[in-house]
C-alpha cells in the first residue's frame, strides 16, 4: 500500500519501511521523534533507533520483518516500553516495531474461557472487558494499567496475585508469532492444550523478544473468585514476620497473594499519595489475600491470625469492607513509585529465594545497605520469595549510579547464593546479562544460545539481551587462568 | 548396531554398570539389544557421552508403562533403563520443594511426602509405577489437570544429561524465575528426544483437608442436557478440580451405572467442599441421579480410574490403543459423542473420559487390530475436523508402523528438528520416537 505520509529523508531503508506501514504518523525517523524511544522502563542505559514503525497488522509486522532481515537491518519489538530490565532498548540502533496500533480485543469465549488479543492490548482492559460476566485475566503486573500483554508474553510477567494463579505462561494457550524470517506461525491453534511437538509456548513465553515476534494472543480467564478477603499484619521484627510467611504457607493455606514491606519501603508508601497510616517503627508489614469459596475463607482467616499471633505480631485484622482492601492494595501497587517521595532516584531489583531463606537474605541486604552507603527498601512477594530490592540514590552525585548498579547485584548474587534466582518477573533484558553467570554454567547458556539460533540465526531480532556477551566471556576466562 | 566386540568393550569400561543382553522381541517394541541400568547421574552422563561417541543409539526407560507410546524401531542398540536411579534428593518441607531421581515411582514420592501434609499436584496413570521422569518426558496428566495444572505448571527446574553427556540445569529450586530462556518448558513432553531427564524440582502444595466426588449421570444419554449443565457449572463460582464426562461404557465398569456421567470432584477445607456440593444439588437436572464419595471411598476410586488404561506393563490379548485428543473445551462433549458412533460402526469397544475444563479426552478402543486401526483413523478425522489433534499414547509396535502416531507434521515442525538437531546431531535419543520422526 502507498504511504500517505511524507518522508523528509534520503535514507532509503527509511523510504522502504515507510511504504510498508499505512497511515499517519506510522514511521518515526527524526531524532526529535525518536528520543522518546531510547531507553524503556530501565533507564540508565540509553541509544536512539534508527527508526519506530507502527504497523497494525500481522502481515505489516512481517513485512517490515522480511525487509529488516533482507536487509541485515537489526529490529525488535516493543510494546508500551514499562520493562524494567532494558529489554526494550535498542542498543544497536535497531528498527524499533512498536506494537501499540496492535490493539484489538479480537474474542472472548466464556464458555471455553479463553480471549484472543492483540499484542498492544493492555493486559487491565482485558479484565475490565470481562468483569461484568464475572470473569478476569489473572496475571496482574503493578503495571498492568498500562503494560501490554504482547509485553507481559515476551517476559512471562508475574504480578501480586500469582502465587496461587500464576504468571503469564500458566495462561498462554496460543500464539501467532513472527518469526525473524517473517515467516507467520500459529502455535496452540484455537487455545487447544498439548498439541504435539516441542513445547514452543512454553519457550517463547518470557524468551523477552529474542525468538519472534508475538502478533496474536490466546489467553485462559477465569471465573472471579467467590470471596476474598485481606489482612494486614504489623511486626516488630523482621524476623517474625518471615516467619509468619512460611508458617502461614505450612499450615496448608495457598494464599492468592502474601505481600511484604520493610520499614524503609514503609516510610516511602507513607510519605507517597496513598498512605494508609502503617507505623513507622515497625519492621515488617505483611498483607496476606485468601480468596476462593465463601464458606471456606473465614476458616482460612482464623488460621492466618493465629500464625501471625503465634510469631509476635503487633497488630494483625481483616479488611473490614472493599473500600479498605482497595486503600491497602492501592498502597502496596504503587510502591516502587513511592521511593521518589523519599530519594531523587532508585534502581529495582528482582531476585528470587527460597521463602525458608528470608530472614538470612534480608541479613545480607542490609549489610549491602551499609556498605555501598545507600538505603535499601525491601518490597516482596514474600508467597513465592520474590524479593524486590530498591537501591536508593541521587544520578547527581557522581560515581552513585555505578554504586547503586552495583549495589543491586550484589543483593541478586545474595540471592543466588542461598539457591535462587536473579529475576522472577522483570526479566535479565541489558540489565542483569552479567548476573545470569551467577546461576548458569557456561554450557548452560550456550544450550540457550543454541535453541536461540534456530529461532534467530542471524541475531537481528533483539541482539545483545539476556545473555552475558561472549567478548566479556573470553575475558572472564583469561582472567581465571592467569 | 552394537557388534560383539562393541559390548564386551561397554562391559570393560563400565564395570559397575548392570548390563544385560537382550534377545527377546516385546510386542510393544521400544527395546534395546542391551540394557544398561545405572544408579548414579555420572553414571548416565558418562554412558551417553560414550554412546554419544560411538554413535550408539538408545531408548530410555523408566518402568515401562509408556512403553507403548511412539516409537518406529523395534530396537535400538542399548534400552537405558532408569528404574534404578531412583530417590528423594532434597526437600525443603518449608519451601515446599522437592527435588527427586528420575526413575522414581510417583507412589513413592506421594507416600514420602504424606507424612508432611504435602504431595506433588499431578495424578498421571499408573502411579504405582510410572515414574516421575517419564510422567514429566511424556507430560502425562489426569482429571485433575483442571485445578492443578500439569508438569509444565509444577516443574520448576529440571537436570538434564544432553547426549554428549553435558549436564544442564534448566530452571531452579524457586517457584518463580524467568532467568533465561523456560528451558524446563523445552523438555517436558519431549518424550526424551532431547536429553535424559535426571533430576526433577517439583513444587509441592498441601494435601487438602477434605476431598469428594460428585456423579450425575443422565439416563437419556441427551448430550445437549449435559452441555447446557457443563455450563452452568462452569459458569457458577464453584471451584471443581475436575469436571470430567465419562462414557456409559467407562462410567459403567467404574460407578456400575451405564449412563453418560459427569465426574465433578472437589478438594478443600470442609465447609467449602459441603457447600459446593450443595451448588451441584441445587442444579442438577430431573431424571438425573446423583451419587457421591467422600474422602477413603474418593481415594479408592481414583485408584480404580488412574488404573482403567492398559499400559504398557499390563498383558492384553486384545489389540489395544489408547488415544489422547485435545480439543476446544466443551468440543469434548461432540468428540466423545462423536466417537460412540464410530465404536459402533468400526465393531470397536471405546472407552472414553474428558474434561470440559481442559478439552483434554482419553480413550481405549479395543477390538481386531483392522477395525482398530480404522476407528483411530476416523476419531482423529473428527478431532482434526474441530481444530484439535488426536495422539496414540499406547498401540503394539506392529501397528505403530501402520498408525501415524503422532499425526500429520505441523507447519513449523522445521523448528522442532532445528531444536533436535542442535542438542542432539547424531540423533542417539529415542530416535523416531517423536513427532514428524524425530
Amino acid at each position: 500500500m502507498m504511504s500517505v505520509i511524507r518522508i523528509d529523508t534520503t535514507d532509503k531503508h527509511i523510504i522502504n519501511l515507510a511504504s510498508i506501514v499505512s497511515g499517519a504518523r506510522s514511521i518515526l525517523y527524526k531524532k526529535v521523534d525518536l528520543l522518546a524511544y531510547d531507553c524503556d522502563g530501565f533507564t540508565i542505559h540509553k541509544h536512539l533507533p534508527k527508526a519506530v514503525v507502527f504497523p497494525k497488522n500481522t502481515a505489516e509486522v512481517s513485512q517490515i520483518v522480511k525487509y529488516c532481515s533482507e536487509n541485515k537491518l537489526p529490529f525488535l519489538a516493543r510494546g508500551a516500553g514499562t520493562g524494567l530490565s532494558g529489554g526494550a532498548i535498542p542498543i544497536n540502533g535497531e528498527v524499533i516495531i512498536s506494537m501499540v496500533r496492535m490493539k484489538k480485543l479480537i474474542s472472548v469465549d466464556l464458555e471455553n474461557r479463553q480471549a484472543v488479543v492483540e499484542p498492544g492490548f493492555v493486559n487491565l482492559k482485558l479484565t475490565n472487558s470481562i468483569s461484568d460476566k464475572g470473569y478476569y485475566y489473572a496475571p496482574d503486573p503493578s503495571s498492568q494499567y498500562c503494560c501490554t500483554i504482547g509485553g507481559n508474553v515476551a517476559e512471562n510477567a508475574g504480578g501480586a496475585h500469582c502465587l496461587k494463579y500464576g504468571v503469564t505462561t500458566n495462561h498462554i494457550l496460543g500464539l501467532e508469532v513472527v518469526l525473524p524470517n517473517g515467516e507467520i506461525i500459529e502455535i496452540g491453534k484455537n487455545g487447544v492444550l498439548d498439541e504435539p511437538g516441542y513445547d514452543l509456548l512454553g519457550l517463547l513465553t518470557g524468551s523477552e523478544g529474542t525468538l519472534g515476534i508475538v502478533t496474536k494472543i490466546t489467553v485462559r480467564i477465569l471465573k472471579n473468585p467467590e470471596g476474598k478477603q485481606t489482612v494486614l499484619a504489623y511486626f516488630d521484627r523482621v524476623e517474625d514476620g518471615s516467619q509468619a510467611v512460611s508458617d502461614i504457607i505450612s499450615a496448608g493455606i495457598v494464599p492468592a497473594a502474601l505481600e511484604m514491606m520493610d520499614k524503609t519501603a514503609i516510610e516511602a508508601v507513607e510519605a507517597a499519595a496513598f498512605p494508609v497510616g502503617h507505623p513507622k517503627d515497625i519492621e515488617a508489614v505483611l498483607l496476606i489475600e485468601v480468596d476462593g469459596i465463601a464458606a471456606g475463607i473465614d476458616e482460612q482467616i482464623n488460621q492466618i491470625v493465629k500464625v501471625c499471633k503465634k510469631r509476635n505480631v503487633r497488630e494483625v485484622r481483616a479488611a473490614k469492607d472493599e473500600e479498605e482492601r482497595g486503600r491497602w492494595w492501592a498502597n502496596r501497587k504503587t510502591g516502587f513509585g513511592a521511593m521518589g517521595a523519599i530519594s531523587p532516584d532508585y534502581l529495582v531489583q528482582d531476585g528470587v529465594i527460597p521463602r525458608s531463606k528470608l530472614p538470612e537474605v534480608l541479613r545480607k541486604i542490609a549489610q549491602i545497605s551499609g556498605e555501598s552507603g545507600l538505603r535499601i527498601a525491601n518490597i516482596f512477594h514474600a508467597g513465592d520469595g520474590n524479593l524486590h530490592p530498591l537501591v536508593l540514590f541521587d544520578a547527581r552525585k557522581p560515581g552513585e549510579i555505578e554504586k547503586a548498579l552495583e549495589a543491586g547485584s550484589q543483593c541478586l548474587k545474595a540471592c543466588a547464593d542461598v539457591g535462587g534466582t536473579i529475576t522472577g518477573e522483570h526479566g535479565v533484558g541489558i540489565e542483569k546479562r552479567e548476573e545470569m553467570r551467577f546461576v548458569f554454567k557456561e554450557e548452560e547458556i550456550l544450550a540457550q544460545t543454541n535453541i536461540r539460533e534456530v529461532f534467530n540465526p542471524d541475531n537481528l531480532l533483539n541482539a545483545g539481551k539476556l545473555f552475558p556477551t561472549p567478548g566479556r566471556c573470553v575475558e572472564i576466562k583469561k582472567e581465571m587462568k592467569a | 548396531m552394537i557388534i560383539d566386540e562393541g559390548l564386551s568393550e561397554i562391559k570393560a569400561y563400565f564395570k559397575e554398570l548392570q548390563l544385560i543382553e537382550e534377545d527377546q522381541h516385546h510386542p510393544l517394541g521400544n527395546s534395546g539389544r542391551v540394557r544398561v541400568s545405572p544408579k548414579t547421574e555420572e553414571e548416565i552422563s558418562s554412558f551417553l557421552s560414550y554412546a554419544n561417541t560411538k554413535g550408539h543409539s538408545l531408548f530410555i526407560m523408566g518402568n515401562g508403562t509408556k512403553r507403548g507410546y511412539g516409537g518406529l524401531l523395534e530396537k535400538a542398540d542399548i534400552l537405558l533403563s532408569l528404574a534404578q536411579y531412583t530417590g528423594i534428593v532434597e526437600h525443603n518441607p518449608g519451601d515446599m520443594t522437592l527435588t527427586v531421581k528420575a526413575g522414581t515411582s510417583f507412589q513413592e514420592i506421594q507416600n514420602y511426602l504424606a507424612p508432611y501434609n504435602q504431595k506433588i499436584p499431578l495424578d498421571p496413570f499408573y502411579p504405582n509405577h510410572a515414574t516421575i521422569g517419564g510422567i514429566i518426558s511424556a507430560n502425562d496428566s489426569g482429571p485433575k489437570r483442571l485445578g492443578y495444572g500439569s508438569a509444565r505448571d509444577n516443574v520448576i527446574g529440571l537436570r538434564m544429561v544432553y547426549p554428549d553427556g553435558t549436564l544442564i540445569t534448566s530452571g531452579g529450586k524457586v517457584v518463580k524465575n524467568v532467568a533465561g530462556y523456560d528451558m524446563n518448558k523445552l523438555f517436558i513432553g519431549a518424550m526424551g528426544t532431547l536429553g535424559v531427564v535426571s533430576q526433577v524440582t517439583l513444587k509441592l502444595r498441601p494435601i487438602p483437608k477434605y476431598e469428594s466426588i460428585l456423579f450425575v449421570a443422565f439416563p437419556e444419554n441427551n448430550l445437549e442436557e449435559i452441555q447446557s449443565f457443563a455450563v452452568k457449572v462452569l459458569d457458577s463460582m464453584i471451584e471443581p478440580i475436575s469436571l470430567e464426562i465419562l462414557t456409559p461404557t467407562l462410567a459403567g465398569r467404574l460407578t456400575n451405572n451405564n449412563q453418560y456421567t459427569l465426574l465433578i470432584s472437589f478438594e478443600d477445607v470442609k465447609s467449602s467442599v459441603h457447600y459446593q456440593e450443595e451448588v451441584i444439588r441445587s442444579i442438577t437436572p430431573e431424571k438425573t441421579t446423583l451419587t457421591s464419595l467422600s474422602q477413603n471411598e474418593a481415594t479408592i476410586f481414583w485408584d480404580r480410574f488412574y488404573h482403567q488404561q492398559p499400559n504398557g506393563i499390563t498383558n492384553s490379548s486384545s489389540t489395544v490403543a489408547v488415544l489422547k485428543i485435545g480439543v476446544t473445551n466443551l468440543d469434548v462433549i461432540k468428540i466423545v459423542k462423536e466417537t460412540e458412533l464410530i465404536g459402533d460402526s468400526c465393531h470397536v469397544s471405546i472407552e472414553a473420559h474428558g474434561s470440559l475444563g481442559t478439552g483434554l479426552c482419553q480413550m481405549t478402543i479395543r477390538g481386531a487390530s483392522d477395525d482398530v486401526v480404522f476407528a483411530i483413523k476416523k476419531i482423529r478425522e473428527i478431532a482434526v475436523h474441530r481444530g484439535g489433534y488426536a495422539i496414540v499414547k499406547h498401540l503394539p509396535f506392529s501397528l505403530r508402523k501402520i498408525v501415524n502416531v503422532w499425526g500429520d507434521k505441523s507447519p513449523y515442525h522445521f523448528l522442532f528438528e532445528g531444536i533436535k538437531q542442535k542438542i542432539d546431531h547424531n540423533q542417539i535419543l529415542n530416535p523416531s520416537r517423536f513427532v514428524g520422526g524425530i
